[in-house]
């Protein structure tokens, strides 16, 4: 009997192993690298060199990475509530009886599986000041162009749009499930009452698909927080560090100085701030729910 | 015993026949391993473009001829994103070559930091051989804050001001800028609309407008250089920026913004200076045959960089270095030192010149008749000579990538975007310079 479980235990052992194996390689000893890289300078060639607390002493010092962290809580404050009412918005049109609706549900679909680079830089001709499409069809109204990408009050939010254009799919999606979960008796028995279309929307339709929301708000905020390509390809961080985000900002001090101690610093704090926010929005959304 | 007697006489003869082969070919073995043993080989790594792979491939050929028993191996540096990252890559790896001639005076802090270049005044006479060559403050300018010299100044590339000729006769523009008012009162004619549609065709200078850490080179950088009479951003390998001059030049710069004399925009399409959209442009030499071949009906001329009204003295300018080093894991510095100093020959200069349109940084350009048919035939590359004595490198600092990159990030506050004083700006820049200095120390 004995025998038999050792025997049963070391093939389980062979069926996780390939597992294991991909987890220590690239989830445990990386995490442990970049533990030990937040003590030491090192730029990738040449040996590392032990500084102490010296990363730490430059991140405070640092306005950049501040910058980089409201820049991204700025992105995540246009970007999240936009995402959830275009989403919002979309999936209840696409759940009426309208004519297409598969085909519009496609439409709205592709530019998830359409690379982020190549949407990016769509984008950048459509947010061109001088001969952007965008701005050509504002002057056929004879309004005014709009610095879409060269201005830093407009920068940050040209790319929220463009994010929100590019993940909104895939939460339409999300929101079209959780409609379709709500029984169609609720709405009749409603109508029965004479309940207009608003207060079924607020009464029945929001109440029912808080799940949802709570689902899409904190994967929003996760992919909220990891902004990178957007700003990278679109604006570089630019106009004046306006879309710098902090994941831009950990990038460039790793690739683009060759600066990893430094870099692992920066995201070490980085990770203690999306957690204490994450924590905060669980919190609330959990207290939210209990009430 | 006929026999056995010839049988003998032909063992006698093999045996002999035998030994002479052997005892030639040992002879011949003896004396390849004389030659190899007394034959030195050196490498030497050059930039990887062609105009200089051809230059060195030249050089090296003439050493080698004239010196047998030290032999040189030319070979390009390898093709990377940077000559710097190839350099540092190969120091920790100990596979540097003995001598290289791609220098960035900017990297040197790092390769000297790593123990991976040879201070060079250890030898005799290389006060003789530098001073003999170039020009004392520039010599004193490349000195490392430790004292020694790691780098022979080989060659620079002087930024300096095209102007295009046509655009300043139709806007009634007579005599070039060379102060920061009058180049404001020649960007008044010069900018305008010139097809009536309400949009300015033409300007007087344009940039790239993007915090591009090295873009700062042909603006910034050579404007400060200019109006503080040659200073750099270090003074002994502490951080020491002219706030004064700084702010002078961020000021420049927001006036020529402000006043829409440079576009806050992108060209798209081409080069504005060759399409004769802008009437200046800031950039080396190495502009002169691109302007001949790509617009050869192009009229253009070249000057210093403009300064500050009142301005006294000579017109310094920032000055793309390269420099020739010999690195550390070498097993023959004297000979190495030796190619070195056959690198800087005048003959070699002028096959510099006459190759790669590059300036060698030497005070006697345009006294040495040995130049003078060149400058002859090439009488804008006069205009280059006379600079070259006053051109100022970056310094042997740091991280002088990210130092570049606080710049032309207050660079593109201030003057692009006018959010902050010129001050203000200098300011945040020397803030960060210091913090990224003491992170370094």
């Amino acid at each position: 009997m004995k025998k038999m479980k050792l025997k049963y235990d070391r093939s389980a052992y062979l069926l996780v192993l390939p597992y294991i194996i991909f987890f220590l390689l690239f989830v445990a000893y990386p995490l442990i690298f970049s533990l030990v890289l937040i003590f030491h300078r090192w730029d990738i060639v040449t040996p590392m060199q032990w500084v102490g607390m010296k990363n730490f002493e430059r991140l405070i010092n640092d306005p950049l990475f501040f910058k980089s962290i409201v820049n991204t809580l700025i992105f995540l404050f246009i970007h999240i509530p936009l995402q959830i009412a275009v989403a919002l918005g979309f999936a209840l049109l696409l759940n009426s009886r309208i004519k297409f609706r598969s085909m519009f549900r496609t439409i709205y679909f592709l530019p998830v599986v359409v690379s982020g680079v190549v949407v990016t830089i769509l984008w950048q001709q459509l947010y061109s000041f001088d001969s952007g499409l965008l701005n050509r069809l504002l002057m056929i109204f004879g309004i005014p162009k709009i610095p879409w990408i060269v201005s830093p009050e407009m920068a940050m939010p040209s790319v929220a749009i463009m994010a929100t254009w590019k993940n909104v799919g895939i939460y339409i999606i999300m929101f079209l499930v959780g409609l379709q979960n709500i029984s169609a008796e609720l709405y009749e028995s409603s109508n029965m009452d004479g309940a207009s279309r608003v207060q079924q929307f607020f009464s029945i339709t929001l109440p029912l698909l808080n799940p949802t929301i709570v689902v899409v708000l904190v994967l929003s905020t996760i992919g909220g927080f990891s902004l990178f390509i957007e700003p990278y390809v679109l604006t570089g961080g630019g106009p004046m560090q306006s879309t710098l985000s902090a994941v831009l900002y950990i990038y460039n001090q790793a690739f683009y100085f060759n600066h990893m101690g430094y870099a692992a610093t920066l995201g070490f704090v980085f990770a203690i701030v999306i957690f204490a926010v994450i924590m905060i929005q669980k919190k609330t959304v959990e207290s939210e729910s209990l009430e | 015993m006929a026999v056995h007697s010839i049988f003998i006489k032909a063992m006698v003869k093999f045996l002999l026949c035998l030994t002479l082969l052997f005892t030639g070919c040992s002879e011949k073995n003896a004396h390849d391993a004389s030659v190899t043993g007394d034959v030195i080989t050196l490498t030497y790594w050059p930039a990887p473009n062609p105009q200089e792979v051809q230059l060195a491939d030249s050089i090296v050929r003439s050493w080698n001829r004239l010196h047998p028993n030290i032999q040189v191996k030319m070979q390009p540096i390898p093709v990377s994103q940077s000559t710097e990252e190839v350099l540092l890559a190969a120091i920790a790896g100990r596979t540097t070559p003995d001598v290289c001639s791609n220098i960035w005076p900017g990297a040197l802090a790092e390769f000297t930091r790593l123990g991976g270049l040879i201070d060079l005044d250890r030898f005799a006479d290389f006060d003789s051989a530098i001073i003999s060559r170039t020009p004392a403050d520039v010599v004193a300018s490349l000195r490392d804050p430790n004292g020694h010299f790691y780098q022979m100044p080989w060659k620079t590339n002087p930024v300096m001001m095209f102007y295009n000729k046509r655009l300043f006769e139709v806007s009634g523009v007579t005599g070039v800028p060379r102060t920061y008012s009058e180049f404001y009162a020649a960007a008044k004619n010069v900018t305008r609309d010139t097809d009536g549609d309400g949009q300015t065709d033409v300007w007087m200078g344009e940039r790239d407008i993007r915090p591009i850490w090295w873009q700062r080179w042909f603006d910034y950088y050579c404007f400060y250089i200019a109006a503080s009479s040659g200073k750099t951003f270090f003074i002994n390998g502490e951080p020491h920026l002219d706030q004064n001059a700084s702010a002078t030049v961020l000021e420049f710069f927001r006036t020529c913004y402000a006043r829409d004399y440079f576009p806050h925009t992108f060209f798209q399409g081409g080069d504005p200076f060759l399409l004769e959209r802008k009437a200046t442009h800031f950039a080396g030499p190495y502009l002169i045959a691109t302007l001949h071949s790509l617009a050869p009906s192009l009229r253009f001329g070249v000057v210093p960089i403009p300064v500050p009204d009142g301005h006294q003295g000579p017109v310094y300018t920032y000055g793309d270095y390269k420099n020739i080093a010999v690195f550390s894991t070498t097993k023959h510095p004297k000979e190495a030192w030796e190619f070195v100093k056959f690198l800087v020959q005048a003959k070699y200069d002028l096959m510099l010149l006459q190759i790669a349109n590059q300036i060698p940084i030497r005070g006697d350009l345009l006294s040495n008749p040995i130049f003078a048919e060149y400058f002859k035939q090439n009488p804008l590359m006069i205009e280059f000579a006379r600079q070259a004595v006053y051109t100022r490198s970056v310094d042997a600092a740091p991280d002088l990538k990210e130092i570049f990159d606080a710049i032309s990030q207050e660079y593109e506050a201030s003057a692009v975007y006018g959010k902050k004083s010129p001050m203000e700006a200098t300011l945040a820049a020397q803030k960060r310079i210091n913090v990224i200095v003491e992170w370094n120390k």
